[in-house]
């Protein structure tokens, strides 16, 4: 017996050592990378892993998504998808699609593409969707404290996920950006500095932010992963920024938008502006 | 163009990684190329439930509102009790990325004895940029309650994303 109880002991040990982090509930993720570009037939994989303290079955699915003019992404329905929209849902494959994980467990996701013949060139691309599937016990209400008589108590279940976009390219695309007016304005959650980004060519572009004061080493603000998609031509890039921040990019700033790091870092487009 | 290469080798380096929770390695003498590609991350962790807390209902429809802070409101006629919270969830990943986040704008709830009620849901900010300790966001809303409404436990499931562009 006293042989059982060591095993066990060194059983918990094992399975509670690395698991010293707050509780968290049911369905917390990690997803990496961030974003997938595919140029060809070559596919890549994607890591999910239940970062949670207890297992959770997540689905994984591809959704279409629209950029706005304000920079935020609208779901679209999929009887409302366009047929260049539909043609990247096709043409992505992934697997598996549901997956069971026990805490901090991760999980490959293979993601192929297949080109069919005839494709137009261009950039197509849907969003991949990590989201845990709620228990059906999940539902019940914490409040034990109802009064006897007549009460109502709510309980309001998040079924919350992550989404990464996958694009793939088919031909060969170019695309430039402009960067236009910079300004910070008051918004209902604090200030936010706000700039306008223009985008021709004939696929996204995707980079970095970095506003500098002239004669001044340290940036006053970095924004990573800011992109412009093909369906607009143009955004408005608002971020929020706490107060003091935002009186200081007041004044003459040098805005630089440049490519990811991962390649290169190229400069897009920089330019001077005066920050009202 | 961007390239996106990888190989199946280093993806398996990386999940070996994440799944000794990137302890240190464990060290061997030989000689070779070691090659290991760190992939960018986000991590999405929910900490706190929207919760509305007891409500009793009067004579006439009111509201009861919960800001994105978790403070409430509790409208005329309602008898309010326990306390509010905003949910909030905690977002992790490269120090300075731009994560938007959202989600439904409103949900039903179904109470256990018949009746629904109706919830807004707002939420905190639209974009987050990550710091080097991450970031959050709430989810506030305001909950119609109506005359009389049946009494019991209302559940109700909303959806919320956050998305990297």
């Amino acid at each position: 017996m006293p042989r059982l109880f060591k095993g066990f002991g060194l059983f918990f040990a094992l399975a509670f050592g690395g698991a010293a982090l707050p509780v968290q509930a049911a369905g917390d993720l990690l997803v990496a990378p961030t974003r997938v570009v595919l140029d060809g037939s070559r596919g890549t994989e994607v890591v999910l892993n239940n970062i949670g303290a207890e297992p959770a079955t997540y689905r994984i699915s591809l959704e279409i998504k629209r950029m706005t003019a304000v920079g935020g992404l609208d779901e679209i329905a999929e009887e409302n998808v366009s047929p260049a929209e539909r043609t990247a849902l096709d043409m992505i494959a992934f697997s598996p699609r549901r997956v069971t994980l026990p805490p901090n467990q991760p999980q490959v996701i293979r993601v192929g593409v297949r080109i069919p013949e005839g494709t137009p060139p261009g950039e197509y691309r849907a969003h991949m969707l990590f989201r845990a599937v709620p228990d059906a016990a999940a539902a019940v209400p914490s409040d034990s404290s109802k009064p006897a008589g007549g009460g109502v108590s709510i309980a309001l279940t998040p079924i919350y996920g992550i989404t990464i976009p996958v694009i793939v390219r088919v031909g060969d695309l170019g695309a430039e950006a402009v960067i236009g007016d910079a300004w910070v304005a008051e918004t209902p959650d604090g200030p936010a500095f706000n700039f306008d980004l223009t985008r021709s060519g004939n696929r996204s572009v995707y980079g970095d932010i970095e506003v500098t004061r002239p004669g001044a080493p340290e940036p006053l603000l970095i924004a990573r992963g800011i992109a412009v998609y093909p369906e607009v031509a143009a955004r408005q890039v608002s971020l929020r920024v706490p107060p003091e921040l935002a009186a200081k990019l007041k004044g003459p700033v040098h805005i630089r938008y440049s490519e990811d790091r991962e390649i290169g870092g190229g400069t897009i487009d920089e330019a001077d502006r005066v920050v009202k | 163009m961007r390239k996106f290469g990888m190989k199946r080798a280093i993806v398996g380096a990386a999940i070996a990684a994440l799944a000794m929770n990137a302890s240190a390695a464990h060290a061997a003498t030989a000689t070779g190329t070691a090659t290991a590609k760190i992939l960018r991350q986000i991590t999405l962790t929910n900490t706190s439930d929207l919760q509305y807390a007891t409500i009793i209902s009067g004579a006439t429809a009111s509201t009861v509102a919960v800001t994105t802070a978790g403070a409430r409101t509790c409208g005329a006629g309602l008898t309010c009790t326990g306390t509010t919270t905003a949910a909030n969830f905690n977002v992790a990943g490269t120090d300075g990325a731009v994560v938007l986040v959202g989600g439904d704008a409103n949900v039903t709830l179904n109470g256990s004895l018949g009746g629904t009620m109706a919830s807004t849901l707002t939420y905190s900010a639209a974009n987050i940029t990550l710091g080097a300790t991450g970031g959050s966001f709430q989810v506030g809303g305001t909950l119609s309650v109506g005359a009389n409404q049946t009494a019991g436990d209302y559940t109700g499931t909303f959806n919320v994303t956050a998305n990297y562009q």
